[in-house]
Parts: structure tokens; sequence; C-alpha cells
């Protein structure tokens, strides 16, 4: 990524607020540490659209190059295909910005609460109180 | 004759104005009652896909499926540890549904996940998408089943009263009683096996179930409460049904322990 599409992904970022909300069949404390939030940007690498939550994994490259691989998980199929949000939006390859909160066990998982995407696309727009409503 | 006689043609012409203007009473009530599906035995037809109920007395953002303790009856002393539960660590415990056990009744009504109800004059049928449970609630006047263990969704017989239906559910295990914990990180909420409780469906327009939930815990209230919710019809959500959801599929982080993923 050049530092100009960087730029132009940061100033998106700044205008766009998007979230998967944490509501879903467990609550987020019962495997996530709030007190550990996680914040990175990388591309969407693996989508596995399956109950009880979908989970992305996003390939974040460091500044030496080198790839990590983060789980995040969101809200189950059914609730998000009622708010017209399919697996074919979370494209493979799309660069993001995900914020979470880690898994317990300190491992590279985390709830997926907050999602941007690069260009402005703002798929995760319903509220958690309304999800699947 | 007499003057009873005499003034009988009157008290009769009043008696039939009396009448009609009944008759004239009902006809306007009728007409300004919502038309509601019905079916061909003239009951209220609840069939459809709905979305799960909603409290109308949210206790906040996160508190729409869930009871609103203020609401709630005093609870008896002594039996404040009984409703709630501290965390413990163990997601067996603390969120059963977490790890992929039943949500229960009424806890998985509750959920935000939508509901399918087939109904016929002799059940009525809720399919929830959590979990793909099914509750199967006889409306012949059987009473309740006995001798059964107690069970995570309890036994359900429904009747009707005019066109309200209602369900009447017993034989529960104690079990978790609502998503309370998405409001408070601390505790969960709990129910115990003394737990009936009386459900309340009434679709008072096309779109709409009016729902009530009446909570009779007698170990741990001084007395039966009842909080109400709303249902609104989707058929929008019927061409594509309810999707399957197998807990076990792809739950990878229980308790917080990540494993790999199953796909």
């Amino acid at each position: 990524m050049s530092r100009n599409s960087f730029a132009a992904l940061i100033i998106g970022f700044a205008f766009v607020a998007t979230a998967i909300p944490a509501l879903a069949h467990h609550s987020e404390t019962a495997e996530y540490d709030t007190t550990k939030p996680v914040k990175v940007t990388g591309t969407i690498s693996r989508v596995e659209w399956t109950n009880p939550h979908i989970w992305f994994y996003v390939d974040v490259k460091d500044e030496n190059g080198t790839v990590t691989t983060w789980g995040f998980s969101a809200a189950p199929p059914g609730m998000l295909m009622r708010r017209g949000i399919t697996k074919e939006q979370l494209k493979i390859g799309a660069v993001v910005n995900v914020e979470g909160s880690r898994a317990r066990d300190g491992s590279n998982n985390a709830s997926g609460r907050r999602v941007t995407f690069a260009d402005g696309r703002n798929v995760f727009t319903a509220s958690a109180e309304d999800v699947g409503r | 004759m007499n003057r009873f006689f005499a003034l009988r043609p009157f008290a009769v012409a009043l008696f039939v104005s009396f009448l009609m203007s009944i008759g004239g009473a009902s006809r306007s009530q009728a007409q300004t009652t919502p038309a509601i599906p019905r079916t061909a035995d003239g009951k209220p037809d609840f069939s459809g896909v709905w979305s799960s109920p909603t409290t109308v007395n949210p206790t906040g953002p996160r508190g729409q499926g869930i009871f609103n303790q203020d609401k709630m009856a005093p609870i008896k002393p002594g039996a404040e540890n009984l409703l709630y539960q501290p965390r413990n660590g163990d997601p067996l415990h603390d969120e059963p549904r977490a790890a992929c056990m039943p949500s229960g009744f009424p806890s998985g009504m509750l959920y935000a996940l939508p509901v399918q109800i087939f109904q016929t004059p002799k059940y009525l049928v809720i399919v929830h998408e959590l979990q793909r449970s099914t509750r199967i609630i006889p409306l012949d006047g059987r009473p309740h089943r006995t001798d059964l263990e107690p069970t995570y969704y309890g036994d359900s017989v429904g009747k009707w009263d005019g066109d309200t239906l209602v369900i009447d559910t017993n034989n529960f295990k104690r079990w978790i009683l609502d998503d309370y914990h998405y409001t408070d990180p601390t505790k969960s909420r709990w129910h115990t096996d003394a737990l009936h409780t009386i459900e309340s469906l009434k679709r008072i327009d096309e779109k709409t179930i009016s729902y009530r939930i009446t909570i009779d815990d007698p170990k741990i209230f001084t007395e039966p409460w009842s909080q109400d919710f709303r249902m609104t019809y989707h058929p929008d959500w019927e061409e594509i049904g309810l999707l399957e959801y197998v807990c076990q599929e792809n739950n990878r982080c229980v308790g917080g322990n990540c494993k790999a993923s199953n796909p």
C-alpha cells in the first residue's frame, strides 16, 4: 500500500463509523477481555459464514513486513442476513480497520466490534439493539 | 285494560330499540377492530415469521430482550442469591448458551433471532432460529404431562380465551432466566425449578402480537409478576425462512479459550 493510499484510508476511517454488534449468543465479556482493546488494519484473508458467529480473518502486516492473522467474530449469519448483509460484502482482499476486544486466552482472536471499510462503505449500520428484530 | 297492558306496546318498542342499539354498537365496534388473519375455525392465526419479543419497558439500550427488574415482584428475603448468580469463570455456569447448552424458556423466546409459528386446531408450534429449538404446544385441552423430569423449556399446554392464546408452562429445571448478563458482566439471572409461566398472545393488528409473560417463581418472588412485549410480523423474512443454526458448528472461543476453526 502506498503512503498516499494509506493516508486516504485513515481519512476514510475518520468519517465512517460502522459496527458489527457484539450481541451474539454470548455476552462479550464471556469470551473477550474488554480491558484489552484491539485495533488493527489489514486485508480480509478468510471468511467463515457459520454459526454461532461468523468469523473473518484479517492479515495485518507490521513495519518489518511480518504478517499476523487476526480472527474476529461477529453476529450469527441470520442476524446479518436480515440486515441485508451477505458474505459477499466481506470480500477477500478488502482492506478494513477492525476494533474489538482480545480473546481472554491472549490469542490473536477478538470480538469484531467495529469494522471500517477503506472506501467508506457502511454495511454494518444497525445498532446492536436492533439486531435480528 | 289495566295500566301495564296500556303501556305494553311502548315497552316492546323500547326493548326492540334497545336491542337494535346494542347491535349497532357491536357492529360499530367490529368495524373499528383491526382485521387480523383467522384460521378456518375462526381463531386468530399466528402463522408466519415473527421477530422475537421486545419489551415495551426496556431497562436500557441492551434491555430489549430481557425482563425489567423494576417491574418484577419483590424478592423474598434470602432469595436474592437464587435469582442472581455471580460469574465464576465456568461457561456452563456463567452463560450456558455460550457453551452451546440450550437457551431454554423464557430466555430462548426473548433472544434476538426470529421465530416461525405454525398453527393447527390441535397445536401451536413455535420454531426458533436460535438453536433451532421447537416448542410444540397442544391446544386440545389436555392437562400437563406428569412424572417427567424437569426440562429446559418446560411442559406447555395452550387454550383460547376469546382471541387470546394462553400458554401455561411448568416442569422447568433450574436454569438461566434471561440475557440479563448482557447488561451486567458480573452476574447472570436464574429461575428455580418452581417456575411456572403463563404467556398471553394476542394479535392486536396484522403486524403485531401483544405478548405478555407472567413469571410465577414462588421460591424467589413474593408473588407472580407480568411483563409486556411485542412481536412484529415479517412476511419479508418468510421467503428465505429460518436459517440453520448449529451452535457446535464453529463455536471457537468458549470461555475465552479459542480453538482452531472447524471449516
